[in-house]
């Protein structure tokens, strides 16, 4: 029997493609979460309000400042330590669980400069003509300046979630069962890792490449007014 | 209608409106001209609180505007034309029209879309009504955005160099339009630089340089028997042959 063969047996490709959908879904969800965290961050970072300005810029210098790893391993490992002394309470984390946490917090981060720069690059003539017709700050926001922010931060917001997709392989070294940690599985259990990379390789171009199709036919439909 | 009493803008050290008083009356077409620089985009800006004077007091139909809040409900029924049209891109040339009476106005959505063919009908534009901006020339987009004014009913419209960002082809299309307003009775403020038409079409021409305003008058007084020597030496300039 070959090694192709050996290894690539209906129940091992069932759990490669099973870690391929936990890559997607740590992906979908930390871009999610990050979106939430971003726009939050965004608004505070544009408003008024000292303090919520304070924080939100330390938060994205922060995040944006110290390796992603760090931030995984922060949050996974640091996270029990903290909770055992001050709350007496010990707890093992789930990894993917966790992981999407710090994903998240660090998409966040990125976001929050995606959004401002697109929202503040709508041209400030917009403001003025919605405010001669008579639009309010929120109609405004909600009718003219956002639909056009959008159409910017596509292309970069489509780029984030491929980049997401390839930084949840992260999680294979707290052990999360993702794709890439699965690979490695099968590697060490049939002292053959290059097939079941090459696996993981074929399956990370199909989600991510399958992404840039649809973002290519979205953003030409979007392109339309232009 | 307007009023603006002892307005002042500054900008850093600049002077751009400096303690200007003045008064559009109903039915009445103003144009203020003066040198680049001179303030006096600054001047229509604030009329329509786009930009908020740092003293001074504006009056609509005699209510004073407040500044330090918003001014939007107050100043709905000014219209306001801008160099660079700003329309919204991602919006028909219909739904531009109709966005400010649907939404501000509470209008219903049919009865402000015949609104708007009416008055794209107006300004020669009808067929245009499900085109984007985009697939429309200079001319035409200030067109739009006239109408886009009009849907406001508004008792004044106030242009700030409506014609300076067009091709010199497209400059006749737009005024013809403003003169046409005119002579329906429209109010109208305009800022510009074309002389032909401040000279045809104006009741009142008012000369602003350096925030102030220097002299004002009929076009006649204003073309024909200029008195300061800042108007005599900016007509010099401006009218060639």
């Amino acid at each position: 029997m070959s090694a192709f063969e050996r290894i690539f047996t209906p129940e091992n490709m069932q759990f490669m493609v099973k870690g391929a959908g936990y890559s997607l879904l740590v992906a979908i969800c930390a871009l999610a979460g990050g979106s939430v965290l971003g726009l939050l961050a965004a608004m505070a970072r544009m408003g008024k309000n000292k303090i919520a300005r304070a924080i939100a810029n330390v938060y994205v210098e922060v995040i944006r400042g110290t390796p992603m790893m760090l931030q995984i391993l922060l949050l996974y490992l640091g996270g029990p330590v903290i909770t055992r002394t001050l709350f007496h309470y010990v707890f093992t984390p789930n990894p993917i669980l966790v992981g999407t946490i710090a994903i998240a917090i660090n998409s966040g981060a990125y976001s929050t400069e995606l959004f401002r720069s697109a929202i503040q690059s709508v041209d400030k003539g917009q403001w003025e003509a919605a405010k001669t017709i008579g639009l309010t700050h929120k109609q405004t926001l909600r009718e003219i300046i956002l639909p056009q922010a959008f159409k910017r931060i596509l292309p970069p917001y489509i780029n984030e979630f491929i980049v997401l997709i390839k930084d949840s392989s992260l999680l294979s070294t707290i052990g999360a069962a993702e794709l890439l940690q699965r690979a490695d599985v099968l590697g060490a259990k049939f002292y053959n890792y290059l097939l079941p990379l090459l696996f993981a390789t074929v399956a990370y171009l199909v989600m991510t490449l399958t992404i840039s199709y649809f973002a290519r036919r979205l953003e030409r439909r979007l392109a339309e007014s232009d | 209608m307007i009023k603006a009493v002892h307005l002042s803008k500054h900008f850093g050290n600049v002077k751009a409106v400096d303690d200007v008083s003045l008064h559009i009356h109903k039915g009445e077409v103003v144009c203020i001209i003066g040198p680049s620089g001179s303030g006096k985009s600054t001047l229509i800006r604030c009329l329509h609180g786009l930009e908020v004077p740092d003293s001074g007091e504006l009056y609509v139909n005699d209510k004073l505007v407040d500044f330090s809040k918003d001014t939007t409900k107050d100043l709905a029924h000014i219209g306001f034309v801008f160099q660079l049209f700003n329309l919204f891109p991602h919006k028909t040339v219909l739904e531009n029209l109709t966005l400010g009476p649907v939404k501000a106005g509470g209008v219903p959505q049919k009865q402000a879309e015949e609104t708007a063919i009416k008055l794209l009908t107006r300004v020669g534009l009808a067929e245009k009504a499900n085109d984007y901006p985009a697939s429309l020339s200079g001319g035409q987009k200030q067109r739009v955005a006239i109408a886009r004014a009009l849907c406001q009913s508004p008792e004044v419209i106030l242009f700030d160099e409506p014609t300076s960002a067009l091709d010199p082809e497209m400059i006749g299309e737009v005024l013809n339009v403003m003169k046409e307003l005119a002579d329906e009775g429209m109010t109208l403020a305009v800022v510009t630089h074309e002389m032909g038409f401040a000279r045809k079409v104006a009741d009142r021409v008012i000369f602003v340089d350096g925030g102030k305003i220097v002299e004002e008058g009929t076009p006649d007084q204003i073309f024909d028997a200029p008195q300061s020597d800042r108007l005599k030496l900016f007509l010099s300039q401006v009218i060639h042959m």
